[in-house]
């Protein structure tokens, strides 16, 4: 493929793209503006840290830090501020928010993903996902409004409407309306659930985890049918995939998260945050143990962070992609068309 | 051993037991999960499309094609038809398996024909071609969504393409055969 214009030099001929860019800036403002209408403080966190997360199938960036005698401390970028800003909760600050530089290494530079991305966070003591459920939909249509004028948008050849409320289905409920599939009896019974996506035409893998079952008929059947009109938020996930998140009460099998979709798009996660700081080391364990099974890179866990968890009040908190924010309301297909300096013009 | 980090659009994948033409493919990464790859397949022999999601890492079978050059003869609704310039066999390839490449090509032209096993699959066509313009309107206020000024035109092939409002009937102008857009005019070179 011929290289693309960097975006730097298409500044001085595309007028769409400069005029997408200067409302990038006005939907951060935005956010800015809400949040602090709301008595959310504005921290900022560290992007150089010891320890990451330690998600299975994220790969952080390492490098080292180096002090002045020169003694040396292995050193990542943070794949999402959600570590420090536990510890801020657990050091007492009850509403805060962050618009964090965050990177991810070896995903592709594509669609809705580049290495270094903003992250929008926020998290509210005494609260748990439904409040921030409650949070993302205002923010979205508030700032929608803000910007264009409407809180109903033109993305991809749709119009799209972000008013609140939004709807809310179960990953249970999904899986079930749009792949025919008994969610409950599939994590139950994994040996069923195999045959089951067999069944529907998708050939599976003998190292398939629950997780890859799962995803191969999400991906294929679901996903695609979320939030195309409006947004959706999809909650309560299967257990496995919510390692920082409290388990439904109930229901064990289910975890309290949701995600927000808009326009084919995943906006946002958001947990019940796990406030069980034993539990929690559990989980991190086995996230590094998996992590050592794939041949990824591994490291300790943060010890200060499990101490917070431990201290942590109930609370609720999200992530949330500025960048395919901005994408959603400036009608940009592609992240690249966000970013003043996507990564395909400065590595290849 | 192949796997998906070698998927590309266009590509021939073995699935299912069957030939399929890898239509369209995105890299997917929930971040709680592992990388997948959302692919639309084409099989060869059916012409039906279907959706499948490979793990990343995942091994695929890729099917080696030959080439052989052929001169297009004619079309008609079913199928695209072919003779191979030394045999002088005559082949068709059907109008669902030739997709967007038919808008390519002209009555007469030598192309390359994709074969398995003695049949054909479809054509493989170089990244630019050059075109004649033969019909296009005069600029009026075109279409500004994308930053540039389009307008409509039609190719000396039939096909239909966006070019910016400058480009005048009877110019020759370079189009991008996998996107189908508009690269530049020829005839300024």
């Amino acid at each position: 493929m011929p290289k693309p214009v960097e975006n730097w030099k298409r500044l001085h001929t595309d007028a769409a793209f400069r005029e997408r860019m200067k409302k990038r800036s006005q939907i951060i403002a935005g956010v800015r503006n809400f949040f602090a209408d709301r008595d959310f403080l504005e921290v900022e966190t560290p992007t150089v840290v010891s320890v990451p997360g330690t998600e299975p199938h994220l790969d952080p960036f390492i490098t080292d830090v180096f002090d002045y005698e020169g003694r040396k401390h292995e050193a990542h970028l943070i794949t999402s501020p959600e570590y420090a800003m536990k510890k801020l909760l657990a050091g007492g600050l009850p509403r805060i928010f962050e618009i964090a530089r965050c990177y991810r290494n070896g995903e592709p530079w594509d669609g809705s993903h580049n290495p270094e991305f903003s992250m929008l966070e926020w998290y509210r003591a005494d609260a748990d996902y439904t409040d921030i459920m409650a949070d993302i939909e205002q923010m979205v249509s508030e700032v929608a409004a803000r910007i264009t004028g409407s809180r109903t948008i033109n993305y991809g050849g749709r119009r799209i409407d972000l008013s609140a409320p939004w709807p809310r289905m179960t990953v249970k409920e999904a899986m079930a309306t749009y792949a025919g599939i008994d969610l409950d009896r599939a994590i139950d019974d994994e040996a069923w659930f195999r045959q089951e996506v067999e069944n529907k035409g998708c050939p599976t893998g003998a190292d398939d985890t629950f997780d890859d079952l799962f995803f191969r008929i999400f991906l294929r059947d679901v996903e695609p049918k979320l939030g195309v009109d409006k947004p959706v938020i999809l909650c309560e996930y299967p257990r496995s995939m919510a390692a920082l998140a409290r388990m439904k009460e109930g229901d064990q099998r289910y975890a309290e998260r949701f995600e927000a979709y808009c326009g084919g798009m995943e906006l946002a996660n958001a947990f019940s945050e796990l406030n069980d700081g034993a539990e929690q080391r559990r989980r991190l364990d086995d996230d590094l143990l998996l992590r050592e099974q794939l041949g990824k890179h591994t490291y300790s866990v943060d010890e200060q962070f499990l101490e917070a968890v431990g201290q942590m009040p109930k609370a609720g908190g999200i992530a949330l992609g500025i960048d395919r924010l901005v994408m959603l309301l400036t009608d940009a297909s592609t992240i690249r068309d966000v970013l003043f300096f996507p990564a395909g013009d400065l590595f290849e | 051993m192949a796997d998906t980090s070698d998927l590309k659009r266009d590509v021939y994948i073995m699935f299912k037991d069957g030939i399929n033409n890898v239509v369209d493919f995105q890299h997917v990464n929930p971040g709680k999960g592992s990388a997948f790859v959302r692919t639309r397949l084409k099989n060869v022999e059916t012409g039906k499309v279907l959706e499948h999601t490979f793990k990343a890492g995942e091994t695929i079978e890729y099917v080696d094609l030959d080439r052989a050059n052929m001169q297009y003869l004619y079309k008609d609704t079913d199928s695209f038809y072919f003779m191979d310039n030394k045999s002088y066999e005559q082949y068709a390839i059907p109008v669902d398996l030739i997709g967007e490449k038919g808008g390519y090509i002209k009555e007469g032209q030598e192309v390359q024909v994709l074969m398995h096993d003695s049949r054909p699959l479809s054509i493989a066509l170089p990244m630019k071609l050059t075109f004649k313009v033969v019909e296009a309107m005069p600029a009026v206020k075109g279409d500004t969504s994308s930053g540039r000024v389009l307008k409509e035109v039609t190719l000396d092939t039939g096909l239909k393409i966006k070019v910016p409002i400058f480009v005048d009937q009877g110019e020759m102008v370079v189009v991008n055969t996998e996107s189908g857009e508009y690269v530049e005019r020829a005839s300024s070179k």
